[in-house]
C-alpha cells in the first residue's frame, strides 16, 4: 500500500510540469516532412530543398523567439480537403500555405482574412513584394496572403545539344522571337542532333499546355477572362497557339506520350533540347550539370519562355501565407506578426529552392543573382502574371483545358472544336458558381 | 488415371504460375525501386535492377520521430473497427436471423440500402455532424464511421440463417436462455465468418484514406496512410520515387502480417466457403 501510495505520489510531482507561458502559433503546410533530416538543425543555410529549408527556418524561429513556440502541422500535398473540413469544423489553423490560385476560392467565400493589418503589424509594406507576388494574392483589391514565392514555367535547356544544334551564341542558346522562327530552329535542331528540340510531359499533367496557352495569351493581352464567369477561348489568337502547339507534335519537334517521370528522365539523359517545366526543377537540374559524366555536365541553362508573340510575359502562381478566418488573441496576433516579419527577412533561402522570390529587396539582390541562374529567371518576378483575382475553380479549369488542349494537339479534334468545347465547358462550370 | 491428372494440371499449373508472376512482378518492382535513391531513380528507373542498393529511404522513414506514433494509431484504429463491427455484426445478424420483431423485413431492407449508398454521399453531413460533437481528432471519431457495416450485418445474417435452427430449439429444451443459446450455441459456430469479416474490416480500415484525412487534421491523430502521404514532398512521383515506394512497401508490412497469419480464413472468405 505503501508503495502504491509512493508511486501515486511520484507521478503528481511528475505531472506538475511548468506551465507553458509561450504563445502557440498553429502554422500548416505542405512541402513534406523531413524531421529525420532536419528535425533539430537551424542551420538555414546548408539546409536543402523545400522541406529542409522550411524546416529549418521555423526550427530557428522557435529557437531566437523563446516567448513564441510554432507547432507545425504538415498535411498531404496540397492540404486543401484538411483545410476545408478545418474550416467547416470551425478549427482552422492560425496560418496555413496556399497557392495563390487557390486563394480565390477562399477569399471570395470570406473563409480568410485581408492580411495588410498584419504586414502593418510586422513592418512589411505591400510594395516590399514584387509585382507578381502582389498580383497573386491580391483579390477584389485586397491582398489576402503574404506572397512567399513566384513559380511559372520556364524552358530547361540542354546547352550541349544546342551547340551541337548550332543554335548557341557566346555561350548562350539562341531562343526564338516568333512562332515561324520556333518551327525553324526546332527543325535545325532535330536534324543536327537527331533529337527532338522538345520534351514535354503531356501524359496526365494537363498544366503543362494549359501554362503554355495563358503565358502565349498573356504576351498579346488578350482577355482570357472577360468576366468572373465567362472564359474566351474561341479567338483568333487562342487558336494560332493550339495550331503552333500541334505544328509541334505533328512534325515530331517534340517528344511523345511521355509523363513527367519520363520527360524528366528524358531531359537528365540528353535526349531533347528544352524542357518547358517549373522553377522547382533548377536544383535537380543544377545538381546534374555539376556531375561530371552525366550529359547535363556543365550544359544546362535556364530562361524565361521566349517572346513569340507580343510582349514578354509569363503565367505564374506562386505560394503564399494564409490566415483562415478565425477569433485570435492579440498576443497570437503579434507572435504572428513576428513569425511574417522573420519569413520575409529569410525570404533568400527560400529562394535557393528555384522559386523566384517573393521580396523585391531578394530578387533585386547580389546574393540572389549569385545562386546559380537566378539572374536569368528574375525577370519572372515582374512579367509573372496569375489569373485576374475574380476567377474561381482554378484547378478544374485547368483540368478541362488540359484535356481539350490533348485533343486538339494529339489531333482527336480540330483545334477549333476543341478550343470551342473549352470555352462551353468551362463557362457551364463558372456559371454554377454564385 | 493419375498420369493424365498430372498430364492435365500441368498446363493449369503453368497458367496459375504466370497469374501469379503477373501479380507479383508490380509488388517486386515497387520493393526494387525502394532500394534505390531518389536520384539514380531520377536518372532512369531501370537502375533497380542492379547495385548499388540502399536502405536509406527506409532509414529516411524510420528517421520521422512520429511514423511509430501514426502506426499506433493505425493499429488502435483499425482493432477498434474491427471489434467493434464484430460486436455489432454479430448481434445484429442473430437478431435478423433468429428473432421475431416488428417491422424486421423493413428495418433489414433498410440496412440493405445501406449497402448502395457510398461513403461520398454523407461524408458532408457526417462530417458537420462529429464537429458538432467535437469528435474530429479523436480515436472515436476514426472508429465510430466504421462501426456503420450493412455488409457485416448481411454476412451475419445470412450465417446465421445457413445454422440449423434445431440447435436453438435443443438448447431451449435444455432450459438455456436466449443469450445463452447466443453466445454459448450459435457464437461459437459464426468463427470462420467473423474471421472473415474481421480480416475485410481490419483491411478496409487500415488502407483508409479519405476520412482519417479530413478528420484527423493534427499529425498526432494521423493513422499511417495519412501520415506516410504529409511526408511526400510535392513531387515525390519525380524526384522522391524511391522514398515514395518504400513508403509503400512500408505500409503494406503489418497488412502482409495479418495476411499470413489469417491466411486460411482469407482464402476462404475470398472463394465464399465462409458462407455456407
Amino acid at each position: 500500500m505503501k508503495r502504491l501510495l509512493a508511486l501515486a505520489l511520484t507521478l503528481l510531482v511528475l505531472s506538475c510540469a511548468p506551465a507553458d507561458k509561450r504563445t502557440h502559433i498553429n502554422l500548416q503546410r505542405f512541402f513534406g516532412e523531413c524531421g529525420a533530416l532536419y528535425g533539430h538543425s537551424i542551420d538555414v543555410a546548408h539546409a536543402e530543398g523545400e522541406c529542409g529549408i522550411m524546416t529549418t527556418l521555423i526550427n530557428r524561429f522557435n529557437a531566437e523567439n523563446p516567448d513564441v513556440h510554432v507547432d507545425v502541422n504538415v498535411v498531404a500535398w496540397p492540404g486543401y480537403a484538411q483545410l476545408s473540413a478545418q474550416i467547416a469544423a470551425r478549427d482552422p489553423p492560425d496560418l496555413v500555405t496556399m497557392h495563390q490560385g487557390v486563394l480565390t476560392d477562399y477569399a471570395a467565400r470570406g473563409l480568410v482574412e485581408p492580411v495588410e493589418p498584419m504586414l502593418r503589424q510586422a513592418g512589411l509594406k505591400p510594395d516590399d513584394f514584387t509585382d507578381a507576388g502582389r498580383r497573386g494574392v491580391t483579390k477584389n483589391g485586397a491582398m489576402y496572403g503574404v506572397p512567399w514565392d513566384t513559380i511559372g514555367g520556364l524552358f530547361h535547356i540542354n546547352t550541349a545539344l544546342f551547340a551541337k544544334a548550332g543554335l548557341l551564341r557566346a555561350g548562350k542558346p539562341v531562343l526564338p522571337t516568333s512562332p515561324r522562327e520556333l518551327l525553324a530552329q526546332a527543325r535545325q535542331f532535330k536534324e543536327r542532333t537527331g533529337t527532338p528540340y522538345f520534351i514535354q510531359s503531356e501524359v496526365n499533367d494537363p498544366a503543362t499546355q494549359v501554362r503554355n496557352l495563358y503565358t502565349y495569351l498573356l504576351a498579346q493581352d488578350a482577355v482570357i477572362f472577360p468576366d468572373a464567369h465567362h472564359i474566351r477561348l474561341t479567338t483568333h489568337q487562342a487558336k494560332e497557339i493550339v495550331t503552333l502547339f500541334k505544328t509541334i507534335n505533328d512534325q515530331h519537334l517534340s517528344t511523345l506520350n511521355q509523363d513527367t517521370p519520363a520527360a524528366i528522365n528524358s531531359f537528365l539523359n540528353g535526349q531533347g533540347g528544352i524542357y518547358p517545366t517549373g522553377t522547382w526543377m533548377i536544383g535537380s537540374f543544377q545538381a546534374e550539370s555539376e556531375t561530371p559524366g552525366r550529359p547535363l555536365y556543365r550544359s544546362y541553362a535556364v530562361f524565361p519562355y521566349p517572346r513569340l508573340w507580343g510582349h514578354p510575359a509569363a503565367f505564374v502562381d506562386g505560394h503564399s501565407w494564409v490566415m483562415p478566418k478565425r477569433k485570435r488573441s492579440p498576443a497570437t496576433r503579434a507572435a504572428i506578426a513576428r513569425f511574417l516579419a522573420f519569413m520575409a527577412a529569410h525570404n533568400f533561402d527560400w529562394s535557393r529552392t528555384g522559386h523566384v522570390s517573393a521580396m523585391k529587396a531578394v530578387v533585386a539582390s547580389a546574393a540572389f543573382k549569385q545562386l546559380p541562374h537566378r539572374a536569368d529567371i528574375a525577370p519572372l518576378a515582374e512579367i509573372g502574371r496569375p489569373l485576374p483575382g475574380t476567377i474561381r475553380r482554378q484547378g478544374a479549369i485547368e483540368g478541362i483545358l488540359g484535356e481539350e488542349l490533348a485533343a486538339a494537339i494529339s489531333g482527336q479534334k480540330p483545334v477549333a472544336q476543341a478550343l470551342a468545347d473549352a470555352e462551353r465547358r468551362t463557362n457551364t462550370l463558372l456559371a454554377q458558381l454564385d | 488415371m493419375s498420369a493424365s491428372r498430372n498430364r492435365m494440371s500441368r498446363p493449369a499449373l503453368a497458367l496459375v504460375l504466370i497469374g501469379a508472376g503477373i501479380m507479383l512482378a508490380p509488388l517486386l518492382w515497387t520493393l526494387l525501386l525502394s532500394l534505390k535513391s531518389n536520384s539514380a531513380l531520377m536518372r532512369s528507373s531501370s537502375t533497380a535492377f542492379h547495385g548499388p542498393w540502399t536502405l536509406e529511404n527506409y532509414a529516411a522513414i524510420l528517421g520521422n520521430s512520429q511514423v511509430l506514433h501514426w502506426l499506433l494509431n493505425s493499429i488502435i484504429v483499425s482493432l477498434g473497427t474491427t471489434g467493434g463491427v464484430l460486436i455489432l455484426c454479430s448481434l445484429a445478424g442473430y437478431g435478423f436471423a433468429r428473432l421475431d420483431f416488428p417491422f424486421k423485413r423493413a428495418l433489414f431492407l433498410l440496412v440493405l440500402l445501406g449497402l448502395a449508398i457510398p461513403e461520398q454521399a454523407v461524408i458532408l453531413p457526417r462530417h458537420r455532424l462529429f464537429a458538432e460533437l467535437g469528435l474530429h481528432n479523436s480515436y472515436p471519431g476514426l472508429i465510430l464511421p466504421g462501426l456503420v457495416a450493412p455488409f457485416g450485418v448481411f454476412f451475419m445474417t445470412q450465417y446465421f440463417r445457413s445454422i440449423p435452427v434445431e440447435l436453438d430449439e435443443a438448447a431451449m429444451l435444455d432450459g438455456a436462455s436466449r443469450w445463452t443459446i447466443f453466445w454459448k450455441v450459435l457464437l461459437p459456430l459464426t468463427i470462420p465468418a467473423q474471421s472473415a469479416l474481421a480480416v475485410f474490416t481490419f483491411l478496409g480500415s487500415w488502407n483508409d484514406y479519405w476520412w482519417p484525412l479530413i478528420s484527423a487534421t493534427r499529425s498526432d491523430r494521423f493513422t499511417l496512410t495519412v501520415g506516410l502521404a504529409s511526408s511526400q514532398m510535392n513531387y515525390a512521383q519525380t524526384s522522391g520515387l524511391g522514398y515514395l515506394m518504400a513508403q509503400a512497401v512500408f505500409a503494406s508490412v503489418p497488412i502482409l502480417i495479418v495476411y499470413l497469419v489469417f491466411q486460411k480464413q482469407i482464402v476462404r472468405a475470398m472463394s465464399g466457403a465462409a458462407v455456407r
